[in-house]
């Protein structure tokens, strides 16, 4: 790539063929003002915040659509520039209510931001009169039309970053409106509810209804963590204020997701309002009995070493850290021996002869096979990436007895019988890729295996860290009635509890580790409280195998403790010697700016 | 010297620009010493006084006709005019009657309220009619300087102060002194 030598407020600056005039300031450090533009999106010109003098042009040009080219002269802050820039700001600011007094945004907007830079403290032209409509109906989030400034950035992230293409504009001029599909309201358009159009908003037109005028945006910190709502790991922010969690936020250098988050990771996981766990408990007879760690951590000790290997059972979370799961290993596999033991959800087995894909795999390749998932409902971000696949040309096809609505966007829906159809297409491709999930039947798993060596293969598996809970072995047939002591280490895993609970024998000895009373929780003999996701910090693997880090957020509630806290103090009680290679993680925060 | 002679005076206002102005506190005292307030709405004396004075400060939106007259005594009686707060700059809080309209307004507050049993809506000939649309105070007469903010702070006023002492008009406000909220 060439690089071409422009002047910008006369200093040289040198950019590679092709940047734009923006990116070729931003990146020696000269600061254009901006408000339609976003690093996640790709540019539009539609606010002209940007605009710069160019040499050889007649008018002011948008530095964020301009081409650099060799020789060229830029002027960002002349007279003219700056007299420019006030008028647009006074046009933008005489359209719709930007009072900022009354908006939840005021001191995060950048419209704001963008008045104060420019002295902007009356206005020019008639106060506006006309009131728009707030399109409330969304669960999470709401639209007020009042405050939208036509930047466009929102239907570009519905369109470029989750492929849903919902949002839009109508009419022209000003009549511009941003609409959802052919204009109806939110909550009954295509709108999968993953709030990117509330994060890139530059004003509070889009604005999440949970944190709205709960805090001031200086009074904020972030800590980034990892989502623990399934197998991908996607990064996330969580925003604090005065120690309580006002709202998860994309974290856009996350490696994983790059900002994308869902409906699920963004809002539902803070919408968790079963009961907590928050003492060690013994059961006895019906009754609920608080009790000390120590005296919990003995019980629970004698209890597994007084029980014969074979019937001990370990039945261990997908939601557990890394560090949990070694734990568990060396406590029930290495040294007890349990002879019964599972995971609370299912796990889908590999192809292990064939390549294992990466979720940035699927921007890359041509043709996805998607067999017995349906990442739309479990793994959304992955749907995401598929639907900007299918923008960018690549074929879908689904597998499945009944179509998903990733089959809406498919070339082709197969069901089981027709696999070999899916599999011949996907040979014709040059960068095929297939994507499965546990609902994968063993004959299918047979017909996909003559794409081994030709597609990259990848697992959409229920928990965070599915992953390293096969490879640590804990998987296995447990059978709940074959066991006299049960040790279950529930996660935060909703509706597979109760049947859980049903199928242990009447007179085992269940000790559970958990967050929320359930239904297993009551049946349990001993309860140690466990920390949530936003409460414990460690490391996860996701489904293609990256290493996220989760950083705790909050202390824990009660007494309750981070899973492998719990695990590592019933190995000291156990009396196994502190092994230097299952050091516990500290509580780390890592505070991004 | 001569003290330097302020008045103030509130159109369509919650005088909470005025409570701001008040949160000088002790730098009211050394304040003092250089001016003289005259006339405001929270002293005895409330209407400028004739003879004029050098600065005149002007909280509240134009939202009626006696707002008018207000505005344009102190723009007669006063050598530099300050907008100050939101409402006087932009219309502000009091502005949000525009989305209903006047007439719509004045129903719902004097007849529709919940409470309200044979209600009326106020004629007398001695109250200022309300205006159709409410504006900040520049669309009614020039204004020298605007120091938005709902309310400025105290800060805000006293750099407000030390800049007219020191003979400089503020026109521009840095970013520091410059707020919508």
């Amino acid at each position: 790539m060439g690089t071409v030598t422009i002047t910008i407020n006369g200093q040289k600056v040198s950019a590679h063929a092709g940047q734009t005039v923006l990116e070729a300031a931003r990146g020696a450090g000269i600061d254009i003002p901006t408000l339609c533009h976003h690093p996640a999106l790709a540019p539009a010109g539609a606010c002209r915040v940007c605009l710069v003098e160019v040499s050889g042009q007649r008018t002011l040009q948008p530095a964020c659509t301009f081409p650099a080219t060799e020789r060229m002269e830029v002027q960002t802050e002349s007279a003219k520039v700056v007299a420019a820039r006030r008028f647009v700001l006074e046009l933008i600011f005489s359209e719709r209510n930007h009072f900022c007094m009354t908006c939840p945004m005021s001191g995060d907007c950048q419209l704001q931001e963008l008045g104060y830079r420019y002295g902007l403290d009356h206005w020019v032209y008639p106060t506006y009169e006309h009131r728009f409509a707030v399109d409330a109906s969304p669960a999470h989030h709401l639209l007020d039309h009042n405050r939208c400034v036509l930047c466009r950035r929102c239907v570009r992230a519905c369109a470029e970053l989750v492929g849903n293409h919902t949002l839009d504009l109508r009419q022209r001029g000003a009549q511009t409106m941003l609409c959802a599909d052919m204009d109806v309201p939110l909550a009954e358009s295509t709108c999968v509810g993953c709030g990117t159009c509330v994060e890139v908003c530059p004003t509070g037109a889009l604005i999440e209804k949970r944190s709205a005028f709960m805090a001031r945006p200086a009074e904020l910190e972030r800590i980034a963590t990892t989502c623990s709502q399934c197998s991908l790991g996607c990064g996330l922010n969580v925003a604090m204020h005065r120690g309580q969690v006002l709202r998860l936020e994309s974290l856009w250098e996350a490696p994983v997701n790059r900002g994308l988050l869902c409906r699920r990771g963004r809002f539902e996981a803070l919408e968790d309002h079963r009961p907590r766990i928050l003492a060690p408990m013994l059961n006895d007879g019906g009754e609920r009995l608080p009790v000390s760690w120590e005296k919990a951590l003995a019980e629970a000790a004698a209890r597994l070493q007084a029980t014969d290997p074979l019937r001990l059972g370990l039945m261990a979370s997908t939601r557990m850290t890394n560090e949990a799961l070694m734990l568990a290993k060396k406590i029930f596999l290495d040294t007890l021996n349990a002879g019964q033991r599972g995971m609370v959800d299912g796990v889908c087995a590999t192809f292990p002869t064939a390549e294992r894909g990466r979720l940035a795999d699927l921007c890359a390749s041509d043709a996805i096979l998607l067999a017995g998932t349906d990442p739309s409902a479990d793994q959304p971000v992955a749907a995401f990436l598929i639907k900007r696949a299918v923008d960018r040309g690549a074929r879908l096809i689904t597998a499945g007895k009944r179509p998903g609505e990733l089959a809406a966007f498919a070339e082709m829906h197969v069901v089981p019988r027709q696999l070999e159809v899916a599999v011949d297409a996907l040979l014709a491709a040059a960068r095929p890729m297939v994507v499965y999930g546990s609902g994968l039947k063993k004959a299918d798993r047979r017909t996909l295996q003559r794409l081994a060596g030709r597609a990259r293969f990848l697992a959409l598996q229920p928990g965070v860290n599915t992953r390293t809970a096969s490879a640590v072995d804990v998987n296995g047939t447990l059978e709940p009635t074959g066991c006299d002591t049960l040790f279950v280490i529930a996660g935060e895993e909703n509706g597979t509890m109760e049947a859980l609970a049903a199928g242990i024998d009447r007179r085992s000895f269940v000790i559970a580790q958990a967050c929320y009373d359930s239904p297993l929780a009551a049946r349990a003999d001993l309860l140690l409280p466990m920390a949530t996701w936003l409460e414990r910090s460690g490391t996860l693997t996701n489904t293609e195998g990256s290493l996220c880090r989760a950083h705790a957020a909050l202390p824990p509630s009660g007494q309750s403790r981070p899973d492998w806290d719990i695990l590592g103090r019933l190995a000291e009680t156990l009396g196994l010697e502190d092994d230097p290679g299952l050091k516990r993680p500290e509580r780390r925060t890592r505070r991004t700016p | 010297m001569a003290k330097v002679l302020i008045a103030t005076d509130w159109l369509a206002a919650c005088a909470g620009c005025h409570m701001s102005l008040l949160d000088l506190d002790e730098r009211i005292v050394a304040l003092l010493h250089h001016v003289a307030f005259t006339a405001s709405p929270v002293t005895d004396l409330k209407h400028p006084p004739p003879a004029g004075v050098t600065v005149g400060i002007l909280t509240g939106a134009v939202s009626n006709t006696h707002n008018v007259e207000v505005a344009r005594r102190m723009r007669a009686r006063c050598r530099y005019l300050v907008a100050v707060g939101d409402c006087a700059t932009f219309g502000g809080i009091v502005a949000a009657r525009n989305l209903a309209g006047t007439q719509a307004a004045l129903r719902r507050a004097y007849l529709e309220t919940e409470s309200t049993v044979d209600g009326l809506i106020p004629d007398s000939p001695e109250l200022g009619r309300p205006l159709e649309t409410v504006t900040g105070v520049g669309d009614v007469v020039k204004v020298d300087i605007f120091l938005p903010g709902c309310p400025p702070r105290a800060d805000d006023f006293h750099y407000l102060f030390s800049e007219l002492l020191a003979g400089r008009i503020p026109t521009c406000l840095p970013r520091e002194h410059l707020r919508y909220d």
